[in-house]
């Protein structure tokens, strides 16, 4: 029956919503379900096909109610059916969004799949439009920063700090970083006593963690 | 509640049973014999985002719909979902029921319902129910945060087995607060 796609396509999606409320891989998508989504798209048209000839019956026969009814039928089907299809992608796209967000932007723009801090997330789970949705989502995020809001600091923690210096430990191999108090060489197991606001950009992106 | 709403578009799936007014051809998908006409009174269960449209839409009949009002495509049947037996059940222990079971979306279809009809005594009863249910989320969350967070006792397990995704919204909203409101007293 029409519909039937759109619905499973909606568990679907339901599926993804608890899985991310869970707390599970903040950094995964299920794979797009690119079959399901050409199925409904079969069925919108095969709909929009039976719409088409019933309005023609209908111009000839305007008190014919019971066309009106078959009509209504197929008009109510493609509703429920881009219903869900928006639905879906919309979930998909915020999920996409908020990714951005946490990983501050513009490590995806410069590379979607080969960043250390991404190592985990697998480009070839979205669509083609997903992919180029989230470097152009990207892109903006880092113009927004880079433009005039230069001075704030859109990604920065929300909590105030609550030392100026504080102990931290390497996560990964980061190379040498340059600082007013000197050198220092991130070495993976190390541990330094470094300012906070040195050393925010890297706890974020996960080479630091801090003790 | 938005267009975007996923819960709600699974709640506008859920089957309702109805009867057909008229005899319509080419609708026989519905039943599952495609290609042949629907028949008159058939009875068959619909998804609600079609039906609660053919319910009130009619077929405009041409001069005496003055003198009689245009009988819609549909007619909608009393579903089991709201059946007296239900609302009984409802009105003698909200909470010892196991709302889950009935429909994981009860309150979002009974909601609908009682819109379409104006079903003022179903309403009543609703409302009593998320006043009484209500205040055994909140215990349930309240107690559950108290002890950080995976020493759910088994009594409260199985209560949260028994909610509609709508409590179980509310019931995280609870929790949620309840931690953040402690994690504050604390810093205070």
């Amino acid at each position: 029956m029409y519909g039937d796609l759109a619905n499973k396509l909606i568990l679907e999606a339901k599926r993804t919503q608890q899985l991310s409320q869970a707390g599970f891989n903040k950094q995964q998508l299920p794979v797009y379900q690119d079959e399901l989504v050409r199925g409904i798209l079969k069925e919108v048209g095969s709909l929009k096909k039976n719409v088409d000839y019933l309005r023609e019956q209908q111009l000839t026969d305007q008190d014919n109610k019971v066309a009106q009814c078959q009509y209504v039928v197929a008009m109510l089907s493609m509703e429920r059916n881009k219903r869900c299809l928006l639905a879906y992608q919309k979930m998909r796209s915020e999920m996409l969004d908020s990714m951005v967000w946490d990983n501050n932007g513009m490590e995806f723009s410069s590379a979607i799949s080969n960043h250390p801090n991404l190592s985990s997330f697998d480009s070839s789970v979205l669509s083609h439009a997903e992919q180029e949705y989230l470097k152009e989502y990207a892109q903006l995020l880092t113009e927004l920063k880079s433009g005039e809001l230069s001075e704030i600091d859109l990604t920065g923690m929300l909590q105030p700090p609550s030392d100026v210096f504080i102990d931290v430990r390497v996560l990964k191999d980061a190379g040498q970083i340059e600082t007013e108090y000197g050198v220092f060489n991130l070495i993976k197991d190390s541990q330094f006593f470094v300012r906070q606001s040195d050393v925010e950009r890297l706890i974020q992106q996960g080479y630091l963690q801090k003790i | 509640m938005g267009y975007y709403d996923i819960d709600d578009i699974l709640a506008d799936g859920t089957r309702f049973p109805c009867r057909f007014n008229y005899d319509v051809p080419g609708l026989g998908y519905l039943e599952g014999n495609p290609g042949r006409p629907i028949s008159k009174n058939a009875k068959l269960e619909l998804p609600l985002w079609m039906v609660h449209l053919l319910a009130v839409v009619g077929a405009q009949s041409n001069e005496d719909s003055r003198v009689e009002e245009p009988l819609p495509f549909v007619e909608l049947l009393p579903p089991d979902l709201f059946a007296p037996r239900v609302l009984n059940a409802i009105k003698s222990g909200a909470t010892s029921l196991d709302l889950h079971s009935i429909s994981p979306h009860f309150y979002t279809l009974a909601e609908k319902w009682a819109t379409l009809f104006s079903d003022k005594e179903l309403s009543q009863v609703l409302k009593d129910m998320l006043l009484e249910r209500g205040q055994e989320i909140n215990n349930h969350a309240i107690s559950v945060s108290m002890f950080s967070n995976c020493n759910q006792t088994n009594d409260s397990a199985v209560f949260l087995q028994t909610l509609d995704e709508f409590e179980k919204t509310i019931y995280r909203d609870t929790n949620v607060n309840c931690k953040e409101m402690k994690k504050w007293l604390v810093l205070k």
